[in-house]
């Protein structure tokens, strides 16, 4: 090989190494990090991408070379060199590679487990998945539940995660963190928010027919913010006015994403129309009350014409408490009147 | 078309008077009798499927989806097979009737209409393997563009959430189990015996049946979408217990459908292991097969061990589905994860099975194109091995994040690393072998060349991905869409299209348009990288696959590349137009338009019926470009072909 060709050889890797990270650093490739984790798991992604970029111009730099130079003319039959092979160079290509992706591997392995370690102080939440939404609640706080997933910035948590029909999957593309949520199985993730702000939560399992409107939202705030926030809804749905504790069980359980209710400012069109809930007993030929009530507990009982079965979950009559339960009846009842 | 003229067996039946006619139309082989088999055999399946259930007492009596099921899945389609003539000779042997000496009528093709009949010659089924395959590729592709319609703009609603969930999950079983794996199937099943200087396949009758399978398997997943309640909507995973209970009907008609089109596959497979092991020319030994040959070999190893398992997990995922059992019904003891592993088990394998016989026409193409042997001859064999054994122990990067035990995942990770090693091997042996050599740029080398680049994106976003970390972010988004289609599209299909190119000469006798081949090239080439390369960024972002709406902030790059889909649907005319008028009325092809040295290209274009007078010898490597005076094998002259003709009594 003359060594005019070896510096073109170079030259034409250099450029087009330049040009892939060229697309890689002008291109915004990742979301903000919002998360311990996401810090680590981008590390991981950068690293690996510029060994990628080495081993891309590697390859761009041998086929476009050989493209140009050893390109024959059309009446040219004549054969190339009979090279049959060269053993240091096949080792070299196996032996390289193979250093490589095993230093992936050990970065890979690292940051695994870091992420994978959970700290002493950890908070725990519960995380419900059914088709198509989300329920989150604290254990340490009496078993608040929330429509949205709120989060103290800087403390470590931990998702304890079930299904209740069919597989769905966590994921917060600010967290950089994915983890599928299995009927039958209680799987967990740790997340350790370092910024403050909104983020979308994604159910990112196909999970059935309205799998694409299966959102939610992360809120990361200020720690105080956060046990404010624990304070005034414990105090809201233990309320003695079923006014308060019934609008904030509503609003914590999600309702409001299928349901129109104007007292509470829903306006869903998935479900029926709960402002109407006097006239669908009548047709029910129910008492209010107890209408309201298995209508919430068992919602196959009575389907409302022109509402499809087997939408809503039938699952709130477990996971209301009581006393909650009781709250909510009374204020759909008051305020639908 | 195979050897058209020189028949002295011209179609026997003669027609005796017009109650012969009648007779030979609903009692012979063919469509007609397809048809009313086909209906028989439903109607039997139907009646088993009442009669049991009124013997039993069961209500209803008249039950949908058994009777589907049993009749219009299962027995249906055995009298489909039945009636086109795919048992004929087994019922003979089987009954005790004096089997028929085998007069070779089967054989070859004269017309087109011996295409649509069970033909016995590999070289007709590669063929009607190849025409089928590129049917249910362009349906497969049409329906892709559906999904970039209801895409280009977030908040669309051309399409309902159980329609659109069952055109991306019928877009890539067709993609899968009825383009690129059987595409390579025909391909092989063309190549492999002229490669290896044998007369057809092993077993001739088994090589037509897997082939009729698949005409059922492909329409029974695109009919799905005509069932009452819909198509299939849980993807081409079907992962439990979605799929094997919260479906409609359409469900069973995957599941069934990757039954019929499995059964095709290992029928094949075994077919080209015998042939491979048995059928080799005196001097063919191992180390100098064709790669295209090991490839093949290869893969047939992985179709056979791995396919019983998709096998599995769809049965179990069924009966769960119609007799209500519980594999996977978590609420009665089942365990969804274990299908996943079940079918992870197969479908990882099945990259490779959709891979490697795409690596061994690299080698094919690369080598005679540039004019020099195969970098690494031997490597490049052993690599393919070794692919094959890795294979079978990274089942499980795809369940980093399904909650399966967390101490797999790094096991996994390093087999799933370790597997870029013999794959890159394989991409510097190739680019080694351009080295230095005489490029000459026709549209089979355009492919190549195109292949290489690309599957070189795949495979190093494929290495990203192996990483557990970044494969936490980046699952089940785009990026996944981006990468499985750099590997399968700028993989498989690439090396599909070169194939197709290289050996279009050999297989027709003419020469495909080679302006418009290129043209078809530079189109696929510009099209594709405008469709997926920016669909890593939308998955690095946070855009989830399988979803029929989105976050605006993506609307903008999803309407680029629904633009750009379109023109790479587009330029499937081009590459449909040449191949329809070159087979027409393209240039008559010499016997060796490429000078390669293999032995195919040693026999007419196309081959003469039994494709050599005399089993060639062979008496060195099929790769010695440069080499004065190398020959891969010695044949003997060929006066005519109707010697070898002369038909048993």
């Amino acid at each position: 090989m003359r060594r005019g060709s070896i510096a073109s050889l170079l030259g034409i890797g250099i450029v087009s190494g330049g040009i892939a990270a060229a697309v890689a650093l002008a291109i915004p490739w990742l979301p903000v990090s919002a998360s311990k984790e996401a810090g680590r798991i981008d590390f991981v992604f950068w690293f690996v991408v510029t060994i990628c970029i080495v081993i891309f111009a590697v390859v761009a730099a041998a086929i476009l070379y050989s493209v140009v130079v050893f390109r024959a003319a059309p009446d040219d039959l004549s054969d190339g060199p009979p090279i049959h092979g060269h053993t240091g160079l096949e080792i070299a290509w196996t032996i390289v590679p193979t250093i490589l992706v095993t230093a992936i591997g050990i970065v890979s392995a690292i940051v695994l487990s870091q992420d994978d370690a959970v700290a002493k102080n950890a908070m725990n939440v519960n995380v419900t998945a059914q088709q198509f939404t989300w329920t989150f609640s604290y254990p340490e706080a009496h078993g608040l539940t929330s429509a949205t997933l709120m989060l103290p910035r800087g403390r470590e948590t931990v998702l304890h995660m079930q299904s209740r029909d069919v597989i769905h999957a966590f994921f917060v593309p600010e967290f950089r963190e994915n983890q599928d949520i299995v009927p039958g199985l209680t799987t967990t993730l740790n997340v350790t928010p370092t910024r403050d702000g909104t983020y979308p939560v994604i159910c990112n399992e196909l999970c059935g027919l309205g799998h694409s409107t299966m959102r939610s939202a992360a809120v990361v705030m200020e720690p105080a913010a956060f046990d404010k926030w624990i304070k005034s809804q414990t105090k809201a749905v233990t309320s003695p006015s079923a006014a308060t504790a019934g609008a904030a069980v509503f609003k914590n359980n999600g309702c409001a994403a299928c349901h129109t209710l104007n007292a509470a400012q829903a306006t869903g069109k998935v479900g029926p129309d709960l402002d109407k809930l006097p006239a669908y007993a009548q047709q029910a030929k129910q008492p209010l009350a107890s209408f309201v009530r298995t209508s919430i507990t068992d919602p196959n009982a009575y389907i409302q014409p022109g509402y499809p079965k087997n939408v809503m979950p039938q699952t709130f009559g477990k996971a209301i408490p009581k006393q909650q339960l009781d709250a909510l009846v009374t204020y759909l009842i008051n305020s639908s009147k | 078309m195979t050897a058209a003229t020189l028949d002295p067996h011209e179609h026997q039946l003669t027609p005796a008077g017009g109650k012969g006619v009648v007779r030979r139309l609903l009692l012979g082989p063919g469509f007609i009798r397809a048809g009313w088999m086909f209906c028989l055999f439903g109607a039997i399946g139907f009646g088993l499927v009442v009669g049991f259930r009124w013997w039993g007492g069961w209500h209803p009596l008249f039950d949908m989806t058994p009777i589907t099921l049993v009749s219009l899945l299962v027995a249906g389609p055995l009298g489909f097979l039945a009636g086109i003539g795919a048992f004929d000779y087994w019922t003979r042997y089987a009954i005790g009737s004096p089997t028929r000496p085998e007069d070779h009528s089967g054989h070859g093709a004269r017309s087109w209409r011996d295409y649509f009949r069970v033909n016995t010659d590999h070289k007709v089924i590669g063929v009607q393997y190849l025409v089928t395959t590129i049917f249910f590729f362009i349906a497969g592709g049409f329906l892709a563009m559906l999904v970039r319609v209801q895409l280009a703009r977030p908040g669309s609603h051309f399409f309902d959430p159980q329609t659109y969930n069952g055109l991306f999950s019928v877009h890539a079983s067709l993609m899968i189990f009825l383009f690129v794996i059987p595409a390579f199937a025909g391909l092989a099943n063309f190549v492999v015996p002229l490669m290896l200087g044998a007369p057809d396949m092993a077993f001739p009758r088994l090589n037509a049946l897997s082939f009729w399978l698949l005409p059922i398997a492909g329409i029974m997943m695109l009919s799905s979408f005509v069932v009452p309640g819909g198509a299939f909507a849980c993807g081409w995973t079907g992962y439990a217990p979605l799929c094997s209970s919260h479906q409609p009907l359409g469900a069973i008609f995957f599941n069934q459908g990757v039954q019929w089109a499995g059964a095709s596959s290992i029928m094949t497979a075994l077919n080209f292991l015998v042939t491979i092991i048995t059928m080799r020319a005196p001097g063919l030994t191992f180390w100098r097969m064709p790669l295209l040959v090991w490839a093949n070999f290869t893969t047939s190893l992985l179709v056979v061990i791995a396919t019983p398992f998709i096998a599995g997990s769809q049965f179990f995922s069924m009966f769960d589905h119609v007799m209500h059992t519980a594999f996977f019904d978590p609420n009665n003891g089942g365990y969804p994860l274990g299908y996943q592993h079940i079918f992870w088990f197969y479908s990882h394998p099945a990259v490779y099975i959709m891979m490697l016989p795409g690596f061994g026409i690299m080698s094919e193409v690369i080598s005679v194109f540039s004019r020099k042997p195969i970098f690494g001859y031997r490597l490049m064999a052993l690599s393919l091995m070794a692919i094959v054994v890795l294979g079978f122990s990274v089942w499980a990067h795809h369940m980093f994040t399904s909650g399966m035990s967390s101490w797999l995942r790094v096991p996994m990770m390093v087999t799933t690393l370790l597997i870029a090693v013999p794959t890159g091997i394989k991409i510097f042996s190739w680019l080694a072998t351009i080295w230095e050599g005489k490029l000459h740029f026709n549209t089979p080398m355009l492919f190549a060349l195109g292949f290489l680049s690309m599957f070189v994106i795949g495979g190093l976003s494929g290495v990203m991905l192996g990483a557990v970390p970044i494969d936490i972010h980046v699952t089940d988004t785009y990026f996944i869409v981006a990468h499985l289609h750099y590997v399968l599209f700028g993989g498989s299909v690439f090396t599909i299209f070169a194939g197709i190119y290289y050996w279009f000469p050999k297989m027709t006798g003419r020469m495909y348009d080679e302006r418009l081949g290129k043209l078809h090239f530079w189109l696929t080439f510009v099209g594709f990288n405008l469709t997926f390369f920016p669909m890593h960024l939308l998955g690095t972002e946070g855009m989830p696959r399988r979803v029929a709406d989105y976050a605006p902030k993506f609307a903008d790059l999803n309407m680029f590349i629904s633009l750009a889909s379109f023109g790479l649907g587009a330029s499937v005319l081009v590459f449909l137009y040449n191949m329809i008028t070159s087979w027409k009325n393209g240039p008559i092809a010499p016997a060796n338009p490429w000078r390669a040295l293999t032995l195919e290209w040693q026999v007419s274009s196309p081959p003469p019926i039994f494709n050599f007078d005399e089993i060639p010898q062979v008496v060195g490597s099929p790769y010695e470009y440069g080499v004065p005076g190398a020959q891969h094998a010695i044949l003997a002259p060929s006066p005519s072909h109707e010697v070898e003709e002369v038909a048993t009594p």
